[in-house]
């Protein structure tokens, strides 16, 4: 089901005309928050699968996208899977999510599918990833904030 | 609201509609990998052909296809133009401090933009031409060797199946969510960005309650009917290979003999 909310979440965004994030990463804290690192990594996979398989992949078809959306939530997963929702652990896992996935592993698929110059596609790409953490820290705080409500009352 | 596409599935016949789905799949992978190889314009020629080649069988207007390519456009326009500007060559057009504009340039612009294209366009028929279930169960054949590593391919098999099922209607809910919160007030596009992305959560608890109470539901359904795990159960849909399956093979076999045979070692 969250691999379902995730992909649904992909097809939105927030925010003005000129600076668009997706909300395909809220989904990726879900899974990395309620199933853990290894099953993180697993529906990460799957909803990447999925996701291509309805609505067709933009961009090609290829596994290395598979395994930056794999990776996501398995580090969302070792911050918060278990975890006390802290400040510290919001930004420290949109961090190495954004470094990790946005700016390194994708930027390299695109090099490796497109040939684009390595250094200059990063250029171009880290602007975004500059600007998009801070948004994904405030929306990943109130939803891990949400979620950790509803998980504790599902628990009484 | 329903305008929102589901699925990209176009009903047809023609050829590529007999292929089987896992044929089809495997064909988009190798292509996307024969796309690595070319290095020159014989062996960006030979793709491109082969490329066309495939979008030719499907029978479908060009229009689906430049649906296909359209979001990415500007992406596509921006890296060419990259290429074309940052490539040092001999022949030089047009200077202007750190840019300009080679015949080198040129050329790996449009090589660029061509090995965009095709793989948009490759990807597209594939999608278009299969329907989603097809495509689950082709990734589920394709997945069956990872049983040798212990992986319960069943399991993901089952898990990819039910979030197929269950995207539509998760996103029809989605929507009566948001209205029903736009119905009282709340405002999803506006606002600081604390007050924005304060807004996600009135659409995404009672979003993830939903999908709480359907898994549940779900599964003790699921039960009732005697699901023990994905281990003995026989299987209904089975997809089976045919001779026009062998169209594919040959068409790799053509495209990796002149691919090797044509591009610079």
């Amino acid at each position: 089901m969250v691999i379902a909310i995730k992909i649904i979440l992909g097809k939105f965004t927030v925010g003005s005309q000129l600076l668009q994030v997706g909300l395909g990463f809220i989904g990726s804290v879900m899974l990395g928050y309620l199933f853990g690192p290894l099953w993180g990594f697993a529906g990460g996979a799957i909803s990447d699968l999925v996701n291509s398989a309805i609505f067709g992949n933009m961009g090609g078809f290829f596994i290395g996208f598979t395994l930056t959306a794999a990776v996501g939530p398995m580090i969302y997963g070792f911050f918060f899977y278990k975890k006390p929702v802290q400040i510290w652990r919001v930004i420290a896992a949109t961090i190495v999510v954004a470094i990790v996935c946005n700016i390194g592993m994708n930027t390299l698929w695109l090099h490796i599918m497109y040939n684009m110059p390595f250094m200059k596609t990063l250029g171009v790409r880290i602007v975004k990833e500059m600007i998009a953490p801070w948004i994904q820290m405030v929306v990943t705080w109130f939803v891990l904030q949400a979620l950790s409500r509803v998980d504790a009352r599902l628990r009484k | 609201m329903s305008k929102i596409i589901i699925g990209r599935y176009l009903p047809g016949t023609s050829f590529m509609y007999k292929v089987d789905p896992r044929a089809k799949m495997l064909v988009t992978f190798y292509f996307i990998l024969m796309i690595f190889l070319a290095n020159n314009w014989q062996s960006y020629l030979v793709i491109t052909v082969f490329g066309l080649m495939t979008v030719v069988a499907t029978g479908l207007k060009p229009k689906v296809f430049w649906d296909g390519v359209k979001p990415m456009i500007w992406l596509i326009i921006f890296t060419s133009l990259l290429q074309t500007f940052f490539m040092a060559g001999d022949k030089i057009y047009w200077h202007w401090w750190v840019f300009a504009i080679s015949s080198e340039g040129l050329i790996n612009g449009l090589y660029v933009f061509i090995r965009f294209t095709l793989i948009i366009v490759v990807s597209t028929v594939m999608t278009v031409t299969t329907k989603p279930l097809e495509i689950a169960d082709a990734m589920e054949w394709i997945m069956t060797p990872l049983k040798l590593f212990k992986v319960n391919v069943g399991m993901i098999s089952l898990v990819i199946s039910i979030a197929l099922r269950f995207v539509p209607t998760l996103f029809d809910q989605t929507m009566k969510i948001m209205n029903a919160q736009r119905s009282r007030g709340a405002d999803f596009n506006d606002g600081n960005l604390v007050q924005r992305a304060k807004s996600v959560v009135p659409m995404l608890v009672p979003l993830f309650i939903d999908s709480l109470e359907v898994a549940l539901d779900l599964s003790t359904a699921m039960e009732s009917r005697g699901y023990k795990g994905s281990e003995g159960r026989s299987r209904y849909r089975v997809l089976k290979w045919s001779k026009a399956d062998l169209v594919p093979l040959a068409y790799c076999v053509i495209l990796t003999a002149l691919m090797v045979i044509v591009r610079i070692h």
